[in-house]
């Protein structure tokens, strides 16, 4: 058994693939981020392990369930299916970075509202299409806004409080942007 | 009853695939076509990097164990989107689908490429995933190979040997097999141009009404001279134009009783397996389903 | 219905945890990282039945950075909630495709998935049981020492040399006199495949061991912590106490995460790597293929009534397709006994439960615990003989359908405060505009516009499947800013219920809510008692509970305020977080000044810190009678019934519901918008059931659609065109505020109520599920005449 460090029991070294470390340099919520990295890494485990933002989750791995949707320049992308490296140089948002200064978004307070999540691991991701969604079309209609959360799996909610909250935050958005 | 694609893909345990990549590859990202050209003909068992919506889940299961991987996002030649008029259409490598599916141009003259990219997947991953990474992949129901087939597309294919043009109709020659040799790359697809009064569908079935592959994927065009142009995908180890109905169908008037004869026509013609996803019966009476409609789609907009 | 005003009971508060998980800031436990932490995974059986030769670790363990490799052997211990049948890792033998057969643990994910991928395991494989009739047969025993397995006795009975881990059966009347008063006589035969749970997040545990003592410390992704170091201290041969259970937030169950999944695993390998925490993250193809599943079934169901539609008999055999271990499952076999049969009055039955072993990934407790399973047959049956009656199903279910003074089949007799089945089946014909089936010839008048609709009832019941004597508690404690927590070690899985005792306690203490905290992260070293968070029993156990616990802190205050104020309890009341004299209102003490106890102005110091206690055990239950089923199991009812209208596309098979009404009597919605959320989050999960889920298995017994690629379950685009929740109030005297639970009812009878359409739209009759595009297709091509 791991014979370097056999007789000790405390070996915290990370193996992983073994690959020298390669630099990446994004930025992530606004903020310009650097970190040696293993080159085989998913983008999702990049802002997990590396930068310990649990918001995003792994729901399937291979992109089919959306709990790791993120948004990519400006594009809501699966993270769990896009290596780390592939960010070099992007701007990506999280659901960490969705509030405005410390205070929540009208988007989240909707979610909040609406009952728009339960058990709430599907409600970053969910969020995160919702953000982009609103972001490409701040007056969706009820089919677009099914659209933009189909690939994002809800097994608690039924979706339809969500459809409702993302609804009512469009309208809410569109007033706020009136007044301004 | 396993599928039949499984048959092409390494698995390191039989049980649950595994869910960790394990592969030790270089990644490189060239923003010069001929160094990635160069880099593919040098390293045996490069991997293309577009979209990664069908590679990375190759990784994760270790199906494939590549040493390199080639990014291919920052040559510009890949992603040119661009139309001239009285040519056609050119769609860069790394042109996303929700890209393809956005267009207005696209839907306006290709209207079945715009409905098969919507269809393809979820919102997320049509950000990500590439027309040419679907063509590329070869399943037997790529959902955009059968638009591309009724438009007789162009694959454009560099290598350092320099360039090569094939027809769509002749790119794919078996489950997931093309006719691209090693050092070879996709720079692109060509749609030649279509006049106007040229309609085109695309329907698929599915299990579900979200985002699923495609049991049978039907796509039918009818050019302004009355031609019928018509391609199955899920139905055949490779995605098929139908020659024989197209002949039948482009020789008489489109009427509603043809396209009746087209659907009961179709059992004759394919012979699509059972897998997990349907049975053979089914897909042979979906296929005819969606052939008259498709037909009969076309036969409506057939008026202007 | 109560005419009271509530300030908080009936109001939609916001859930108490929302503002955490819409900031991402809610830790699950695959987000807890502690120091040395190692990584586990493991390699699994890749034959449904075969016999393990040899296994060969060398390569795997000379891999830098791995600590330890476990197999079978090296672990002596045996598990299971009922029958203690299974192997922490297989040894000796694999009993299903998917079975864990070694685990390692390594200093990353990578080093240890390498490890894996280096093991050379050698099998000889064995035939194997894959149908409930050769599980029947008997001629290959999956557990083949069955005769020898701990179980418990007097409730689950295995049958000596066979594959069936429990048969139990309901008896009550006479049912050969039954079927001869009988005017007509209906059987038929229905089956159900296996479902995934499907959870968003999967299956997680990190144990931590201290390898100078026997304790253990486990964060684990589980409904049950309170079960967990239960059956694990048995596992172990170590005291419960040596054990703590910490739950994060948890991101789903629906059953498949209560009793004990991959806590003993982790543990081992805890002790294994010298006490390092061990994390071990299910992936979403190990949730599906190693983690248990609802059970496939089949019923056979003979059903005799008189001309005018009174039920006289019944006679029911489900045998249920449990797979290899008999974990939750055998008590989802035995439930079906007392409930089997539907909200109806049934003078004569036999109803027989079988949990059969076969050599398929095992099941266990899934949202509503054996009563979809059971409903998808009693509700379909029930209009196949209203056809075969010629009577309108929503009449011949009123003439059948449980009233004050009709007895259950376990022999319990409904009230006016059980709930009304009667009310619901109403409430629903109503919203859908039933009016008895379309005719032949309404259909072919329609047929060519290529869809045709149909509408369709089903009515449903469950009471809490749980032991007689189970109890839950609550602990209550005020701080001296005037905020009260509640500890309660029932655990709030995405359901609402934490927000529901907060509003309980609110309202007994007339407080803001926003004062009530509810602790999350249940601890078995800190929370106090309750035996599981299923069954659709926190609102009702876990909200009385509460609200004694808020009724004593609310005597303890009175206690102090009394001696302070100089007067006697009696006189006393409160109002708005004060304690006040009833006839001389501003003789009043804040509750935050009696929090710490009451401090008099000369110095002297009376009472305590404010520490109050509720608990509330389930009374006047009984076990069953192991040979006539009867007895009384039932908490509370929850009755309800869906009615449905849908449209069918003859061509493809393609179902689209255009409106679905679900109504419950759920005696008092305590939160109008969690019951809500319940409803259609209930109703999809059953329409996943009846439309498109379904495991898929090989004849060798391997699972084909082990990932969300090929075993989808629905999503945005699959939802009904409307879904109208209808919430009804017959108040339950014993419930908190006369309220019922509802978690699990609203996905029981969706598939029935589904099947019941199509009839009414085609004229064919359903099975078996799940209603595909191409099940139903090929149905209405080999039935519908064009």
């Amino acid at each position: 058994m791991c014979e370097k460090h056999n007789n000790e029991g405390t070996c915290f070294t990370y193996v992983d693939s073994g690959l020298k470390k390669v630099l990446l340099s994004c930025i992530v919520n606004g903020e310009s981020v650097c970190a040696y990295i293993d080159p085989t890494m998913t983008l999702l485990n990049f802002l997990r392990r590396e930068l310990k933002l649990f918001g995003s989750k792994e729901g399937c791995g291979e992109g089919e369930c959306g709990a790791c949707t993120i948004i990519m320049n400006g594009v809501a992308v699966n993270s769990c299916i896009i290596l780390a490296l592939e960010a070099m140089n992007e701007s990506i948002i999280t659901v960490e970075g969705i509030n405005k200064n410390g205070k929540i978004s009208i988007l989240q307070q909707e979610f909040i509202s609406h009952d728009a999540l339960q058990c709430g691991f599907c409600t970053p991701g969910m969020l995160m299409s919702a953000r982009a969604l609103l972001d490409r079309n701040p007056n969706p209609n009820e089919s677009e806004i099914i659209e933009a959360i189909a690939g994002n799996f809800c097994r608690c909610t039924g979706y339809v409080p969500i459809i409702r909250a993302i609804a009512s935050a469009a309208k809410l958005e569109r007033e706020e942007m009136k007044n301004e | 009853m396993e599928c039949e694609y499984k048959k092409n893909v390494r698995y390191l345990s039989d049980a649950i695939r595994g869910s960790t990549v394990l592969s030790k590859f270089d990644y490189v990202k060239p923003e010069l076509l001929v160094e990635a050209l160069n880099y593919l003909e040098e390293n045996d068992g490069t991997k293309i990097l577009a979209g990664g919506t069908d590679l990375m889940i190759m990784l994760r299961h270790n199906a494939e164990i590549p040493e390199h991987i080639l990014d291919i996002k920052a040559i510009p030649e890949t992603n040119m989107l661009e139309y001239k008029a009285n040519e056609g259409l050119f769609i860069g490598a790394c042109v996303t689908v929700n890209q393809v599916a956005e267009s207005k141009l696209i839907l306006d003259k290709y209207p079945a490429l715009v409905q098969a990219s919507n269809l393809l997947a979820s919102y997320q991953l049509r950000n990500r995933a590439t027309l040419v990474g679907n063509i590329c992949n070869a399943s037997p129901g790529a959902d955009l190979a059968g638009p591309l087939m009724v438009y007789d597309a162009k694959v454009h294919i560099s290598s350092t040997e320099g360039s090569r043009i094939v027809d769509i109709n002749s790119f794919f020659t078996g489950v997931k097999k093309t006719v691209l040799k090693r050092n070879e790359l996709v720079i692109g697809v060509f749609l030649p141009e279509v006049l106007e009064g040229d309609s085109s569908i695309f329907l698929k079935q599915a299990r579900i009404k979200g985002h699923d592959l495609a049991i049978v994927g039907v796509t039918a065009r009818m050019t302004v001279d009355k031609k019928i142009k018509l391609a199955i995908t899920a139905v055949a180890p490779t995605p098929i134009r139908i020659t024989k109905l197209e002949e039948i169908l482009s020789s008489k008037a489109l009427t509603a009783e043809l396209a009746e004869m087209a659907e009961k026509e179709v059992h004759n013609i394919i012979k699509p397996i059972s897998d997990v996803r349907s049975s053979a019966q089914y897909r042979i009476h979906i296929s005819g389903v969606l052939v008259k409609r498709a037909l009969l789609h076309l036969l409506t907009m057939g008026g202007k | 219905m109560s005419d009271k005003e509530y300030r908080h009971i009936g109001k939609p508060s916001d859930r108490v945890e929302a503002l955490e998980k819409v900031t991402g800031q809610a830790t699950y436990t695959a987000d807890l990282e502690f120091p040395g932490m190692l990584h586990a995974k493991c390699l699994y059986s890749p034959y449904a039945r075969a016999e393990i030769v040899s296994i060969d670790v060398s390569q795997a363990k000379a891999l830098l950075g791995v600590k330890a490799i476990l197999v079978g052997d090296d672990i002596p211990y045996l598990v299971g909630l009922y029958m203690v049948d299974k192997r922490i890792l297989a040894r000796g033998t694999v009993r299903y495709q998917g079975e864990p057969v070694v685990a390692v643990a390594a200093v990353d994910e990578k080093t240890a998935e390498l490890a894996v991928s280096k093991i050379k395991i050698e099998y000889k494989v064995l035939p194997s049981i894959q149908t409930i009739d050769e599980a029947l047969e008997g001629k290959i025993l999956v557990h083949e020492d069955i005769n020898d397995l701990e179980y418990i006795k007097n409730v689950f009975f295995p049958q000596p040399d066979s594959n069936i881990a429990s048969w139990n059966k309901t008896i009550k009347g006479d049912i050969k006199k039954g079927f001869e008063e009988a005017d007509l006589i209906v059987e038929n035969e229905l089956t159900l495949p296996a479902v995934a749970h499907a959870p968003m997040e999967t299956h997680v545990a990190i144990a931590q061991a201290d390898i100078y003592t026997n304790k253990v410390k486990i964060w684990s992704s589980t409904q049950s912590p309170f079960a967990v170091r239960k059956l694990l201290a048995k596992a172990l041969h170590i005291s419960t106490g040596d054990i703590q259970v910490i739950v994060p937030y948890v991101g789903g169950g629906f059953g498949g995460k209560a009793g004990i999944h991959l806590e003993p695993l982790v543990t081992v390998l805890s002790r294994a790597c010298k006490g390092r925490p061990v994390k071990l993250i299910a992936t979403r193809e190990e949730e599906f293929n190693q983690l248990p599943t609802r059970a496939g079934m089949r019923g056979r169901v003979k059903t005799g009534v008189k001309k005018d539609g009174k039920i006289t008999a019944f006679e029911i055999f489900y045998d249920w397709d449990s797979g290899a271990y008999a974990d939750y499952g055998v008590n989802v076999g035995k439930s079906a006994t007392y409930s089997g049969a539907g909200p109806y009055e049934v003078p004569n039955i036999e109803l027989h439960s079988r949990t059969l072993y076969t050599n398929k990934v095992f099941s266990t407790a899934y949202r509503g615990f054996g009563h979809l399973e059971t409903h998808w047959v009693i509700e379909r049956q029930m209009d196949m003989v209203a056809q075969k009656l010629g009577m309108d199903p929503y009449e011949f279910r009123m003439k059948n359908i449980l009233r004050p003074g009709c007895l259950t089949i376990s022999g319990e007799e409904i009230s006016e405060n059980s709930g009304a089945p009667d009310q619901c089946l109403a409430a629903v014909a109503k919203e859908i505009g039933w009016t008895g089936y379309r005719s032949e010839a309404e259909r072919r008048s329609n047929i060519n516009t290529g869809k045709l609709r149909g509408k369709g009832l089903a009515c449903l019941q469950k009471a809490p499947a749980m032991p007689p004597h189970t109890s839950t508690s609550a602990i209550m404690q005020m701080d001296d800013d005037g905020n009260v927590r509640i500890m309660i070690g029932v655990v709030d899985i995405g359901q609402g219920a934490n927000t529901i005792m907060a509003q309980i306690a609110a309202e007994v203490l007339d407080m803001p809510i926003e004062k009530v905290k509810v602790i999350w992260d249940t601890d078995t070293s800190r929370h106090p008692y309750d035996w599981s968070t299923v069954a659709s029993k926190y609102t009702f156990m876990g909200g009385n509970a509460v609200k004694k616990c808020a009724q004593n802190m609310l005597l303890q205050m009175k206690e102090m305020a009394a001696q302070a104020l100089r007067s006697s309890i009696e006189d006393l009341a409160h109002k708005d977080e004060y304690i006040y004299l009833i006839h001389h209102k501003n003789k009043k003490i804040k509750y935050k000044d009696l929090a710490l106890g009451y401090a008099y102005e000369n110095g002297n110091g009376i009472g305590g810190p404010l520490i109050a206690k509720g608990t509330y055990m389930a009374d006047g239950l009984t076990f069953l009678d192991p040979v006539t089923g009867q007895g009384f199991p039932a908490l509370d009812w929850t009755f309800g019934a869906h009615g449905v209208e849908i449209e069918v596309d003859i061509e493809t098979g393609d179902i689209q519901i255009i409106k679905i009404a679900s109504a419950f009597d759920i005696g008092q919605a305590i939160n109008k918008k969690l019951v809500e959320g319940q409803i259609m989050g209930g109703v999809l999960q059953g329409i996943g059931s009846a439309i498109i889920e379904g495991y898929k298995f090989s004849p060798e017994g391997k699972l084909m659609n082990p990932s969300f690629t090929d075993n989808k379950i629905p999503t945005a685009k699959d939802i009904p065109m409307e879904i109208i929740p209808i919430i009804i109030e017959n108040p339950q005297p014993d419930g908190p505020f006369g309220a019922r639970g509802v978690g699990e009812h609203p996905m029981i009878s969706v598939p029935s109520v589904i099947g019941n359409a199509l009839y009414d739209a085609l004229g064919i009759n359903f099975y078996n599920l799940p209603f595909s595009p191409e099940n139903v297709a090929l149905a209405i091509g080999n039935g519908l005449k064009k």
